[in-house]
């Protein structure tokens, strides 16, 4: 006998094999409509439970707990229970959860929130009849159990899954008809809209098109004009560095005759002839070196500078320096100081450039200053070679020291007389320091004087 | 009395060479291309040779590496008298063969200096 839910009283007039073929609730169902939700809503309702059952027993414990009035019909099964409830003739009933899972929503039932009692499903025999069979039952159930893929659960599943019918409601015919439609109305707005968005498409690629083809043409133009600007550039600098050539020939001869007479190789001068000689000798020589400054930075400019990495002594460099402008200092009646500390001694670096800057730096600062002191100091602080070039003379307006390194500026000194020179020589200073490595900078104040410091990597200190 | 040879195109340097070495009490031949400069260092073997760099033709680089392919003028000093400022002209006279460079302009204070040292 299958199915059988095990009681204690049941016990005494069957036999029960021990291992549970099923645990199932019992659950009420009810009409869709019936308003049936919770145990309190079945107060004076017929309810149909099986006939002699568990169930019927366990519910009326159930019911009675809530002290509810409920008017109990029993069928014979569950069939025939959901028939009377589908026609109206009672208002809900109580199956296993099995039972009424697959079969509730076949009668318009549906299930309510009413669950009670779990209870064992067994096979059961007449009291100690079939021992064997009901032993065997075990073993079988035992084994089933333990198989995730066994006839048992592949029949639970079927028994378990909901079988859900598919019914089109009203409603949702409107809604497709509508959506249809409203489809059918945007399949076609989306169409002009489409072609519409390819015409303007199309236009814009167009547009687009010649865009891309007037930026093309104007990066040829543009590429084209920057190239003659470079080679005009190129061209400008070569000739300048010609031409500064071509000038220096003849200033080669009227410096070396005018040294030579001046010499006295050619004969006895008067006095007033080695006055005026002299005169030549020094136009001649500044002419030079206008011409020089014109070539270097003709030459810096057309990247023809070559940067040489000799080794040599700086502070020899610095003394020839100075050297040159002891006239000058004399004659202005300056005093002239050198600072060079013991570290500093061999570098490796272009002496003749290095040179070049210190003397151009030394010059102007005796240009400029008319009273007091031209120091020049020299010193190795991390790894660097400082060098400062300070006066007392008419320093430079803070306007006017952003414009002091660039080329053909000569900055108004307020003074009646423009100083002689190209302006040249400041920005071959900073181009010339910078191709060295390093760095060059200026501190001043008008009427107290100028410190022109440049800082150049140590490559190698011996 | 000592021999030199001055190999430069510009007539008016040419002079102003020739006058200040003549007034130190040097002898001196004089040539205005490469050529004729070859032909007589090789004549005259002089005891240094003051070499333009710039000459039409043959230039000075080209002189100074001829001139040392000849062995009897091996050991005479070749002192290249270039414009200033010409990039690499230093390195590459000496890679020729020059043994010294004097700029241009030449100073007459201290050319003669200059010149002995290689005397």
């Amino acid at each position: 006998m299958p199915d059988v839910a095990y009681t204690a009283d049941r016990d005494k007039k069957f036999s029960f094999h021990k291992v549970e073929v099923l645990s199932s609730w019992y659950q009420a169902y009810a009409r869709r409509e019936s308003g049936i939700r919770s145990i309190l809503d079945l107060n004076g309702k017929k309810i149909i439970v099986l006939e002699k059952s568990v169930q019927q027993e366990a519910f009326n414990r159930f019911s009675r707990g809530f002290g509810l009035d409920i008017n109990i019909v029993s069928v014979p099964d569950y069939k025939t229970m959901f028939e009377i409830l589908s026609r109206g003739d009672a208002d809900a009933g109580i199956t296993n959860q099995f039972y009424g899972a697959l079969h509730a929503r076949k009668y318009g039932l549906a299930d309510t929130a009413i669950v009670f009692e779990p209870s064992s499903l067994f096979f059961a025999s007449k009291k100690d009849t079939h021992r064997y069979l009901l032993d065997a039952i075990d073993s079988h159930m035992t084994e089933i159990k333990n198989d995730p893929n066994s006839a048992y659960y592949q029949s639970l599943k079927k028994w378990t899954s909901e079988e859900v019918p598919f019914r089109i409601p009203s409603w949702l015919k409107i809604v497709v008809l509508a959506s249809g439609i409203a489809l059918t109305i945007s399949f076609a707005g989306s169409f002009i809209l489409k072609r519409q968005v390819n015409i303007r498409t199309r236009e814009l690629k167009e547009i687009n098109e010649a865009m891309e083809q007037r930026i093309v043409e104007r990066t040829a133009e543009l590429a084209e004009a920057m190239e003659r600007a470079q080679d005009a550039d190129r061209l400008k600098s070569a000739f300048l560095a010609t031409m500064s050539h071509e000038l220096r020939t003849p200033l080669n001869s009227i410096i070396g005759f005018t040294g030579i007479i001046l010499q006295g190789l050619a004969g006895p001068l008067n006095n007033e002839q080695i006055k005026q000689l002299s005169m030549v000798q020094k136009s001649a020589n500044h002419l030079l070196s206008l011409i020089n400054d014109i070539l270097d930075i003709s030459k810096i400019e057309a990247g023809e500078i070559e940067i040489k990495s000799e080794l040599f002594d700086m502070r020899a460099a610095v003394e020839n320096s100075l050297r040159t402008v002891i006239p000058q200092v004399e004659k202005k009646g300056l005093a002239l100081e050198a600072a060079i500390d013991s570290e500093v001694g061999m570098i490796k670096s272009d002496r003749r450039r290095i040179e070049q800057v210190l003397i151009n730096l030394i010059g102007n600062a005796v240009k400029f200053t008319e009273h007091g002191t031209i120091r020049v100091e020299c010193k190795i602080e991390k790894a660097c070679l400082i060098t400062k070039v300070s006066d007392t003379g008419s320093g430079i307006e803070a306007a006017e020291i952003d414009k002091l390194f660039l080329p053909f500026r000569q900055i108004d000194t307020g003074l009646a007389r423009r100083h002689e020179g190209t302006g040249l020589g400041l920005s071959i200073c900073k181009k010339l320091i910078e191709m060295l490595g390093g760095t060059i900078s200026v501190k001043s104040e008008p009427g107290k004087g100028s410190v022109f410091t440049f800082r150049l990597p140590l490559q190698s200190k011996m | 009395m000592k021999k030199i040879l001055i190999i430069e195109d510009n007539e008016q340097n040419l002079y102003l060479l020739t006058f200040i070495l003549e007034k130190n009490g040097y002898s001196v031949s004089q040539a205005r291309d490469g050529f004729s400069g070859i032909e007589q260092a090789k004549d005259k073997i002089p005891d240094l040779i003051l070499l333009d760099i710039q000459l039409p033709g043959l230039d000075g680089y080209a002189v100074a590496r001829e001139l040392r392919k000849d062995q009897s003028l091996h050991a005479v000093p070749i002192v290249a008298v270039t414009s200033y400022a010409m990039t690499g002209d230093r390195e590459r006279t000496l890679e020729a063969g020059c043994t010294g460079y004097i700029e241009k302009p030449i100073d007459p204070l201290t050319f003669m200096e200059r010149i002995e040292k290689y005397l």
